[in-house]
């Protein structure tokens, strides 16, 4: 018996692609209105894509099973990000822009999982009209355009919570609606309107309509990718840096508690540990690198604060955006920073990583752990926001853990074997992983991924949509259970 | 007065008993046959066998002419069915006793009151909340507060080394520290109540109750003859809801180790106390105890359902050396002999209830009722409503009957010890410590 049925998943990733189509169609009148050529590779792109959408639709089966289970779901997901970073290479591909494809390829898998590693040497050269989707790769890929999908299209018939947890995973599962549709609708709801409110305080801040456009679609998915080839630097105004700053600490919050504070629930905010941990977190390692700073640098003592906490906060929350090279600030923060590339946001929010709920939930079970040796008998749960942590859930992130260090042993051993200096090879396989963008050596803050060979960028885009699905998504297609019926 | 009592357990039962003393009507409803037999060859009340929440059976238990109605059994929905179906046919009051702590909550009592449920009882918080009053003040074995605490009664154990020891009532009170803040009221020995007068010695092992209007500046404290020890850390042995409450109450102040034999009892406790310690093994295994520190503990609370496993365990807990022992007995037969014993306190959930019950029974006339454990006596609170013979003379000049004591008086909100020569008068709060023969006269002279 065939265990997965495969027009429902054909069905969605068409659809997917029809909208990535659709998507591409908005930077025409970006490329036009600076009359650029790039609208005929972006053009030629949008219809490839739709068509080839278009075509998996088809063809539906008279008879079989077309209902999307457990493992549908997995795979609509997977297949579905694979196809649209691949198709999102189109406008690259057609407009000549690379002479390496694969170069082309990295591109569009490091907007799409918000990673923001680019392998351009002269960012300001591009047509205006591709840097836009540039820019619109990452934040369709912020959310994770398959929870949109299933919000405004319902007559897909999809049970939507397959998808929902195997694209937006993680620890907590928090429904804000009863319905999935509803839960998915609110969370697009406030992304948009963030990112229209972020774009008209840039502007209004002096940064020109197009790029704060830009600025504001990459804050808001914690991408990093930027118009401009020093990234934030170019702005170096309080003004514009500080919106930046806010919007970025915002996006690595939990959704869900953005929503219940947006209705005033401010107590269910309050309530919530990772909420206060993150939080914690920004401002103990903020306040010590921008000591660092003042220590390092000659910098005056606002611009210490303003580059210190703008460069945490890009690295916890995973976006990557670079305001200076951090690598200058002395061999301890240089190890800070290594260190953030592996701590990530809060659980449910745009940011990629571990994310801190996982660390927060090892690091208490294992002061527990010695609590347990003094007094065997005792019953020690452990707790979040008052509620305690089962035991599967507790398993689960261990797991993960574990799962994580090995993908980052394992990755940082292959790309060494492909010619990588160690700080290079660790640095470049934490970044993927954690989808940050910058890391230190040779692809630091203010170096590019262009250097690299072909094999190593391959190695690195894989693991990018590893760490952009939380592992499990991708990694639970290669086990036999998944292809076994028992 | 008529009173109706639905469920005839502890807390009816012993309800019934306390108020048929006092020649009320009462009607005790029940479903078990055997118990009510059983009552109605001990009480002068009358029984009806049946579901008290069934309108039929309230009905012919009278509750249309119920002056109090009072859901005791124990499940807290029938109470509060009952409760409301009484009220509805025309019962005046309506009391029902309630395990769930939510239901005792403001918000929800209100609710409760707008259906017809007049007050709700929780014999579980109660307890708890006299076990945290003995934890903070645990020099004493027993402290009821009159008035928010104007007025204090305390009970305490002489020791051996209690410089009050050998001495006579009367060198008490000339003392001149103790003077007019603090006055003797019962002594307990060997089981049998001793009304204090002038010449009578006080002895090492006896049980002496006070009367005291300043019970923080008390310095009753180094007359106990215990080392002046700080509370800090408690063990509880047993995981029942008793245990909860108290333990929610105690954790913030103290450092609290729970015992509960029950595997998923304990991760109940461990999911809703922030602080305290939860063991889960057989609070039985004394080397489990001592390995968790039995001796460095400053309080010990046995909690568990098994009466004799609480007093077993406190029992070898003192002789570990812990500082205060506090046993929960379920047979109410047992809370007599804690003196005798060597336990500290024994507490009974059940009187605890039954005694705040009581209250209401008084409302109007009497504000507060408190029964002594051990003693065959009560303290009853009296309001002086308007001028009469109690307020024309001295009190040495009443005609109270001897085993009357004029404990205390409450005035402007202020407590008085008051001697011979004190008058009462119109608003006063007066505490009165009388033998149950002598209530009828000490309450008609009240009235």
């Amino acid at each position: 018996m065939n265990m997965v049925s495969f027009y429902p998943i054909r069905n969605v990733v068409g659809f997917l692609l029809m909208i990535v189509g659709g998507m591409m169609l908005t930077c025409i009148p970006f490329s036009l209105y600076f009359g650029e050529s790039d609208w005929k590779a972006i053009g030629g792109a949008a219809l490839v894509t739709a068509f080839a959408g278009f075509l998996f639709r088809q063809f539906k089966p008279k008879k079989g099973n077309n209902q999307v289970r457990k493992r549908e779901g997995y795979l609509i997901v997977a297949s579905g990000w694979i196809s649209m970073v691949l198709f999102s290479a189109l406008p690259y591909l057609f407009s000549g822009l690379f002479d390496n494809p694969v170069d082309a390829f990295f591109e569009s898998i490091s907007g799409m999982t918000t990673t923001g590693a680019t392998i351009l040497n002269d960012i300001e050269s591009l047509p205006k009209g591709l840097l836009f989707w540039r820019s619109l790769t990452q934040w369709i890929g912020g959310m994770g355009i398959i929870v949109l999908t299933v919000a405004l299209f319902p007559l897909l018939g999809i049970g939507g919570i397959e998808l929902f947890v195997a694209e937006a995973p993680g620890p907590t599962s928090d429904k804000i609606h009863p319905r999935i549709q509803q839960t998915a609708k609110s969370l697009w709801l406030i992304y948009v309107s963030f990112t229209g409110i972020l774009m008209l305080i840039l502007w209004g801040a002096g940064m020109s309509f197009y790029d704060a456009i830009n600025h504001a679609l990459t804050t808001m998915a914690t991408g990093g990718f930027s118009t401009q080839n020093a990234s934030i630097a170019a702005y170096n105004t309080p003004l514009i840096q500080y919106p930046i700053l806010l919007f970025m600490f915002l996006a690595g919050i939990n959704y869900t508690l953005i929503y219940w504070g947006l209705q005033g629930k401010l107590k269910k905010v309050w309530a919530s540990d990772e909420f206060k941990v993150y939080l914690s977190f920004v401002l103990i390692i903020g306040i010590a690198v921008s000591g660092s700073i003042l220590y390092h640098t000659d910098l005056s003592i606002e611009e210490s604060i303003r580059t210190g906490f703008f460069q945490v906060v890009s690295l916890i929350t995973t976006t990557g955006y670079v305001s200076a090279d951090y690598t200058l600030w002395g061999p301890g923060t240089t190890m800070i920073f290594f260190c953030l590339l592996f701590v990530g946001a809060s659980a449910g929010s745009t940011s990629g990583g571990i994310k801190l709920v996982r660390h927060w939930v090892f690091l208490k079970n294992t002061i527990l752990e010695f609590r347990r040796l003094i007094h065997p008998r005792a019953v020690l749960p452990i707790k979040m926001n008052g509620n305690v942590v089962n035991v599967k859930i507790l398993s689960h992130i261990q797991v993960f853990l574990l799962l994580y260090l090995a993908l980052f042993i394992i990755g940082s051993f292959v790309v060494s074997i492909m010619g990588l200096d160690f700080e290079t090879a660790t640095s470049a396989v934490a970044t993927a992983l954690g989808n940050v963008g910058p890391g230190i050596g040779k692809v630091g803050p203010t170096d590019n991924f262009a250097w690299l060979p072909n094999n190593v960028k391959i190695t690195l885009s894989f693991l990018m949509i590893l760490g952009r699905l939380e592992l499990f998504t991708i990694l639970v297609l290669f086990t036999p259970y998944f292809w076994k019926s028992n | 007065m008529n009173i109706v009592i639905a469920g005839a357990g502890d807390v009816g039962y012993h309800l019934a008993e306390l108020l048929a003393q006092e020649s009320q009507n009462i009607t005790l409803i029940d479903r078990d046959e055997d118990v009510l037999e059983m009552v109605s060859n001990r009480l002068d009340v009358l029984t009806i066998c049946g579901d008290c929440a069934s309108p039929d059976i309230l009905k012919s238990a009278g509750v249309k002419k119920a002056n109090l109605f009072l859901a005791v059994t124990t499940s807290e929905k029938t109470n509060l069915i009952s409760a409301i179906l009484a009220k509805k046919m025309g019962a005046t009051k309506t009391v029902a006793r309630v395990q769930n702590q939510e239901y005792i909550e403001k918000s929800t009592k209100a609710n409760f009151s707008e259906l017809g449920v007049d007050s709700v009882i929780c014999p579980n918080k109660l307890a708890a909340l006299e076990l945290q009053k003995l934890i903070q003040e645990s020099y004493f074995t027993d402290v009821f507060d009159f008035e928010g605490g104007k007025m204090s009664v305390i009970g305490l154990t002489l020791e051996a080394c209690s410089p009050l020891k050998n001495k006579t009532i009367r060198e008490l009170r000339v003392s001149s520290e103790l003077n007019g803040i603090v006055r003797p009221i019962a002594i307990l020995r060997d089981s049998s109540t001793i009304l204090p007068e002038g010449s009578t010695t006080l002895k090492e092992n006896d049980h002496v109750f006070f009367m005291t209007n300043d019970r923080k500046k008390l310095p009753l404290k180094q007359y106990v003859g215990k080392e002046n020890s700080k509370i800090n850390r408690i063990m509880i042995v047993g995981g029942g809801n008793l245990t909860y409450s108290t333990a929610k109450m105690l954790e913030k102040d103290f450092n609290v180790t729970i015992v509960e034999k029950n595997k998923d009892r304990c991760n109940f406790l461990a999911e809703h106390l922030q602080n305290a310690l939860i063991i889960n093994a057989d609070p039985s295994n004394m080397d489990m105890l001592e390995e968790e520190g039995l001796e460095h503990m400053d309080a010990f609370l046995a909690l568990t359902p098994n009466s004799e496993t609480n007093i077993i365990t406190s029992l070898s807990a003192k002789n570990h050396g812990v500082f205060k022992t506090i046993a929960q007995v379920e047979n109410s037969d047992y809370v007599h002999i804690s003196q005798n014993i060597g336990v500290d306190t024994l507490i009974n959930k059940k009187l605890i209830a039954a005694n705040n019950i009581f209250r209401f029974v008084r409302k109007g006339k009497v504000e507060e009722i408190v029964s002594l454990k051990g003693v065959d006596a009560e303290l009853i609170e009296f309001e002086l409503h308007r001028d009469n013979q109690l307020t024309k003379h001295p009190i040495k000049d009443l005609p109270l009957p001897k085993s009357v004591i004029i404990g205390g008086i409450i005035r402007n909100n202020s407590g008085f010890i008051p001697n011979g020569d004190f008058q009462m008068k119109n608003g006063d709060k007066v505490i009165v410590f009388a033998m149950p023969e002598t209530i009828p006269v000490v309450e008609d002279l009240f009235r």
